[in-house]
């Protein structure tokens, strides 16, 4: 599936507007690959046939004929480009990847370079540097290719899961179900988010899958408010699964916008099963704060920040339930730890506008206002 | 193969390594212009200018270390390893005090898959002392730790993995790391069945909170492992090995019993099992499995030690005595063989001998046996490049 992703997005990358154009005749189809005991040609004649052959989808020919221009001008982008293309559509994805390190340094602002070099790394299972060049990638733009974002969206949203970062995957995949997706696409990756499971698709074992994809068309089922079929579906993977872990949150979360009171109560099964479950303690603390049961809801915080010192939720929530029991400075101090672990959470900076405003701190309530509004801004809204 | 041809590019690489001394007079004043222009390049962050001047710099005054330095680590800084490798390769050849180099040339070795060289140069560089920034302790021990266990030796892997479970928090490669070295699978993370990534990331969840000694959590994902996995190899191992570390020995030795009831011929499953029948007082017991450890695996010196202490628990001492020489020559350093050995001479009233194994014990018992002693890495402060995590 991945594959097949990766190749309808080579089909859109044959023309990469930053490589210098040698001078060439796109329509001639006569040049032929070099031979030994050839001639040497000019890199000029070199980088034109190599172009023609690419265009008459000879492949192999104009891999030989763009490995022979890069060993004339070593820093020909056009030659760079085009034979990682290529390497990448015949799996060759470490030879790929190794081109494309240098397209990159030659052309550093280019979406669509780093997006191939992160795709390259995510092939040859380098997931951590794949990770960080596609999401450098969304930060340089598209250049007009949707099917290239929908792509790299799908990959930085299953390593984001696959790295841990369970919230900021959903968050992606839910924007990408929004824009049009593919639903058979996105169900397993969502699964494996929901389920706090850091595995990629490939990864699943055979016998996970039932339980992953009933989680995932679950999950996925609360975007489309339908809340007859969500709990169908929920319903269904707890009575097949009920003592497996990160079940019950799943679902939990799910009621403690509906139900809360089923809400909590699966949420505390969800934690005899799964005892250190930060996410459990987050969301039950969140409804006792909603109910004013600010000491219950403190008890829970502080374990969760005890358990993930380095999870800005955590210290956003005990943030908050300290400055609702009336503990303003240590409140304070939790929601300014929040910001500056995840400065790009906007709850925490209107906790932290309310929390300064409460205390007279005029100037720094007002910097969070402007935090506000530079978060709310669309040019901070990713969208696949 | 491509790679190959790659290496034939007539690109900065082949410039550098084909370079000749410039014997022209003026060629002192030239190459000190070019240096400092090259560092100027450096220091604004102009890294395609300074590329290219320290390549004329090298190129002017082939034994110029720091330039072969400043490249090499620009080049790293890029992810372009192949290249950096050969650089660093020269700088080592020509520095005066190479440590440091060795550790980036075995990172750039460990990105082209060249493990064998990689390792290599670990050790090299451990052998230098270890030095480096903590950051470059860091990357470097990790990935030795991952050649570690590509090469069968997962007890010296964990070592050096488990030191960094308490100052590198929740890394997920961390846990994929420990995961592999504590199911013995001889792969590095770019390697292993991507069907095994569960129950590796169960395993090594629980081997790193095991090793920041949060019991409970290591327990939760033990017990996650247990109910997974419950017939994968080496899992009832590993969870013999955690029940170790809490001194839950029976408990231990139970699940060591489960993983023989599944690899029947697992011969760390019986020497850990004995030395935990012997913590039980169980040495009856003890005995035959380390004899059985002996005969499979008559070179492992934890067998010997093992079979070893269970002899001299059963008041075999002169067969003890026998059992733990071997192990000593089989592991002349390990701290744990010359104990036990002082402990079966003393027994047997050889009392110069108690002594000698005794001061062996003490000296080494706080030797580290992978990393270079601590007092030894003191010129991190030096290396000027800034490695990647």
């Amino acid at each position: 599936m991945i594959t097949g992703i990766s190749l309808l997005m080579l089909a859109l990358l044959v023309s990469p507007h930053q490589a210098a154009s040698p001078g060439q005749n796109p329509g001639s189809k006569q040049s032929k690959p070099a031979h030994a005991g050839q001639k040497t040609r000019s890199f000029e004649e070199v980088a034109k046939a190599a172009n023609e052959a690419r265009e008459a989808d000879r492949d192999d020919d104009a891999i030989k004929l763009y490995q022979e221009g890069l060993k004339l001008r070593p820093e020909w982008q056009e030659g760079l480009w085009y034979l990682s293309t290529l390497l990448y559509q015949k799996e060759r994805f470490a030879d790929s990847r190794d081109l494309l390190r240098r397209f990159v340094t030659l052309e550093p602002k280019t979406g669509p370079g780093w997006a191939l070099l992160g795709m390259s790394e995510y092939q040859t299972r380098d997931y951590s540097r794949a990770l960080d060049h596609l999401k450098h990638a969304m930060r340089n733009g598209w250049e007009g290719r949707k099917e290239l974002a929908q792509s790299v969206f799908y990959f930085v949203s299953v390593l984001l899961t696959r790295f841990e970062q369970y919230d900021d995957s959903m968050t992606m995949l839910f924007a990408m179900m929004k824009s049009g997706e593919q639903p058979d696409l996105i169900v397993e990756p969502t699964g494996l988010a929901a389920l706090h499971l850091p595995l990629l698709p490939s990864e699943v074992p055979p016998d996970r899958r039932e339980l992953i994809g009933m989680a995932g068309q679950g999950a996925l089922s609360i975007e489309h408010h339908n809340q007859a079929e969500t709990e169908r579906l929920f319903g269904a993977m707890v009575a097949s699964y009920p003592n497996e872990p990160g079940v019950h949150f799943l679902y939990g979360a799910y009621l403690m916008d509906v139900r809360p009171e089923d809400g909590i109560r699966e949420m505390r099964r969800e934690l005899e099963i799964s005892p250190s479950h930060v996410g459990a303690r987050l969301r039950l603390a969140e409804e006792y704060i909603k109910e004013q049961k600010f000491e219950e809801a403190l008890g829970l915080a502080e374990e969760a920040v005890k358990l993930a010192p380095e999870t800005a939720p955590a210290h956003m929530v005990l943030g908050e339930a300290l400055t609702g029991k009336g503990e303003a400075a240590r409140g304070l101090a939790e929601l300014e730890t929040a910001r500056n672990q995840a400065p790009e959470s906007a709850r925490t900076h209107w906790d932290l506008l309310r929390a300064y405003t409460s205390a007279g701190r005029s100037a720094d309530a007002k910097r969070e206002k402007e935090e506000i509004e530079k978060l709310s801004r669309p040019e901070s809204q990713q969208e696949p | 193969m491509y790679i190959l041809d790659m290496l034939l590019f007539p690109s900065l690489l082949v410039l550098l390594l084909t370079a000749q001394a410039n014997p022209q007079s003026s060629a002192q004043s030239s190459f000190e212009a070019l240096a400092k222009q090259a560092d100027a390049a450096r220091s604004a962050d102009r890294l395609d200018e300074a590329l290219t001047l320290y390549s004329k710099g090298v190129r002017l005054r082939p034994t110029w270390s720091d330039g072969w330095w400043s490249l090499g680590s620009i080049l790293y800084e890029q992810d372009r390893f192949l290249e950096a490798q050969e650089v660093f390769r020269r700088f080592v050849a020509t520095a005066p005090k190479p440590g440091p180099g060795f550790a980036f040339l075995a990172l750039c070795e460990y990105e082209t898959r060249d493990y064998d060289g990689s390792l290599k140069h670990f050790q090299s560089w451990a052998k230098s002392g270890s030095p480096g920034n903590d950051a470059l302790i860091d990357v470097a021990g990790f990935h030795w730790a991952l050649l570690l266990t590509r090469e069968s030796k997962f007890e010296q892997a964990l070592y050096l993995l488990a030191a960094k479970a308490g100052k590198l928090g929740d890394k997920p490669a961390l846990a994929e790391a420990m995961g592999l070295a504590s199911l013995r699978m001889a792969n590095v993370p770019e390697d292993y069945p991507p069907l095994k990534r569960e129950v590796v990331w169960l395993a090594g969840e629980a081997a790193v909170y095991s090793a920041r000694q949060d019991y409970s959590r290591s327990d939760e994902y033990a017990q996650r492992l247990a109910t997974r996995y419950p017939g994968e190899a080496n899992v009832h191992y590993f969870l013999g090995t955690l029940l170790g570390f809490q001194k839950r020995f029976p408990e231990a030795a139970e699940e060591y019993k489960k993983e023989l009831q599944i690899s029947p011929q697992n011969v760390p499953a019986m020497v850990e099992l004995a030395l935990v029948q012997l913590e039980n007082y169980k040495s009856d017991e003890a005995l035959p499995v380390a004899e059985r450890a002996v005969i499979l695996e008559p070179k492992n010196a934890r067998a010997h030690l093992a079979y070893g202490k269970a002899l001299l628990a059963t008041e075999h001492l002169s067969e003890a005595a026998h059992e733990l020489e071997l192990a000593k020559e089989l592991a002349p350093e390990s701290p744990l063989v010359r104990s036990a050995l002082a402990n079966a001479y003393l027994r047997l009233g050889r009392t110069q001998e108690a002594k000698r194994e005794s001061e062996a014990f003490i000296s080494l018992q706080e030797k580290e046996e992978v990393l270079a002693p601590v007092e030894n890495k003191g010129d991190a402060s030096k290396n000027k490049v800034r490695p990647k995590p």
